[in-house]
């Protein structure tokens, strides 16, 4: 074991919304060859058959409008065009396409291969420089929002890729009530009432002493009182607060501004790295829950499929023709497409770049199962047993931890100006 | 803290950006949190439920003021703390 695992306190999730690896930090290959970013190469065809490459004209806002379609029938489309899914390899070649059907509109539908070049982006690049940048974590499923989130809460969505509720089947439980039952703390902060969480059926409404506001993870963290494990969720509209003025959404999901989304990244982080016991016991882990449509050149691996084992019961989670859309079940038995996420802490190596699909030798892969997991592993039981089987074939992550804490002097502040 | 060297200046996003009134409908991940509150709010006693009426919420501004309503209900620890004048 590790001093910075020794030293380990607090494990902290910021996740983010709707944007792929190489929209976000594909741009950094240009400087470290080692994060699998972009050549400049990549392309996909175009409803005309010219060929759409990617290029470094992402903006803040106002290009993917409307919001680009990552349901699970278009995703499908993304990873397999022409082809209409599997037997077929994902190739990556209809993400133009897809985007094409929302508008009609070629010149629109290639704005989807748009990355940003780092200056645009301060804080999650100068993260990704500073810390642990993952090149093989990916979106839970190839689909949209709630069932990927889900995958982060529980370590499975029970057989959902929609965006409709879902039930929970016991004995597998969400990772919040796995640490109270365990004697361990843990919050999920909302950014504050008019914005407050995608988990409202299952556990807002169910379950409200596991909630905080972002405020309150302020103070936490001022104070020294952040618990065992905290997972935020960003502003996700926006509006007028409560005791006035105008507050932009901070998700990052389109069409919402991506610069605001940097401060409050920024915020978080600094919240965590001003006080210096929180900042030498935490762990904070940003990570977007899915590609929200945009284009990344790397095809999703296949995976264990999903389901879990009760007594001598095996009960497979099939998603069904009439959820998937697309003709065809789903076994949950491919990830997602790839998502930006960066690990930080003082315990991480400088510029560490974890291989993925890449390096077949090293590479190492990760999905949002590998939230609960590692969260499990760490602070409950690494041999917990009731979890799905997605969750137990998970990476985890901690093992990034030296036994080497870096000074103040070469770990990133944000200043927002 | 860190030295001048390592710090990071973030421009703000320009205010220009705001907009609640932007149409619900352009944000399939909000019209779906709407839709999960909705199915909340009709498991409340009539006396909790907001008085919103659903089909009227067509703004992210809207979305706002509902989803602030029904969360007050079910976590009024969530309300911002007023500070003492």
């Amino acid at each position: 074991m590790s001093l910075g695992l020794d030293n380990l306190k607090h494990i902290v999730v910021l996740m983010m919304e709707n944007r792929s690896f190489d929209h976000m930090l594909g741009a950094l290959k240009g400087e470290d060859a080692r994060i699998n970013g972009l050549t400049g190469n990549e392309s996909n065809l175009d409803t005309e058959n010219e060929p759409a490459r990617v290029q470094p004209n992402a903006e803040w806002q106002s290009q993917l409008d409307p919001d680009p379609n990552h349901h699970f029938p278009a995703v499908q489309k993304q990873l397999f065009y022409p082809a209409m899914g599997p037997p077929a390899a994902p190739n990556m070649q209809g993400f133009v396409q897809s985007y094409f059907d929302m508008q009609r509109d070629v010149n629109h539908s290639r704005k989807i291969m748009y990355y940003f070049t780092p200056e645009k982006l301060p804080v999650l690049t100068t993260l990704a420089r500073s810390f642990a940048v993952f090149n093989g974590w990916f979106a839970s499923i190839p689909g949209p929002t709630i069932c990927n989130r889900a995958f982060a809460h529980y370590g499975t969505s029970f057989g959902s890729v929609t965006m409709d509720p879902f039930e929970i089947k016991k004995p597998i439980a969400s990772i919040y009530d796995r640490m109270l039952n365990a004697g361990r703390t843990t919050k999920l902060y909302y950014f504050d009432q008019a914005s407050s969480t995608m988990e409202v059926v299952n556990l807002l409404s169910n379950q409200p002493k596991v909630f905080g506001t972002y405020d309150q993870f302020l103070s936490d963290c001022k104070l020294g009182s952040l618990p065992d494990y905290s997972f935020i969720e960003p502003n996700y509209t926006d509006h007028e607060g409560d005791g006035g003025g105008e507050l932009l959404a901070s998700d990052q999901h389109p069409d919402h501004d991506v610069q605001e989304g940097e401060v409050f990244i920024a915020a978080v982080y600094n919240a965590i790295r001003q006080n210096p016991d929180v900042w030498k016991s935490t762990a904070l882990l940003v990570v977007y829950d899915e590609h929200g449509g945009i284009y990344d050149h790397v095809a999703p691996p296949s995976c264990t499929p999903d389901g879990f084992t009760e007594g001598s019961n095996n009960d497979p989670f099939i998603a069904p023709v009439a959820d998937t859309g697309t003709g065809y079940t789903f076994a949950f038995d491919r990830l997602g497409i790839r998502v930006p996420a960066v690990l930080i802490s003082p315990w991480i190596r400088k510029s560490t770049v974890v291989p993925g699909s890449e390096d077949p030798a090293n590479g190492r892969i990760f999905d949002h199962a590998s939230i609960p997991r590692t969260v499990t592993d760490h602070f409950i039981d690494p041999a917990f047993a009731q979890r799905s089987w997605r969750e137990k074939s998970a990476g985890t992550f901690l093992d990034l931890l030296s036994d080497t804490m870096r000074p103040d002097s070469d770990c990133p502040v944000f200043q927002v100006s | 803290m860190g030295t001048p060297s390592n710090v990071i200046r973030v421009p703000r996003a320009p205010k220009t950006s705001y907009n609640p009134q932007r149409p619900l409908v352009k944000n399939t991940l909000l019209l779906n949190q709407v839709r999960h509150f909705r199915e909340v709010e009709k498991t409340l006693p009539p006396e909790m439920r907001s008085g919103i009426d659903f089909e009227s919420i067509k703004t992210e501004g809207d979305a706002a003021e509902y989803v602030r309503r029904i969360t007050a209900v079910l976590h009024p620890q969530g309300a911002k703390v007023k500070k003492a004048t």
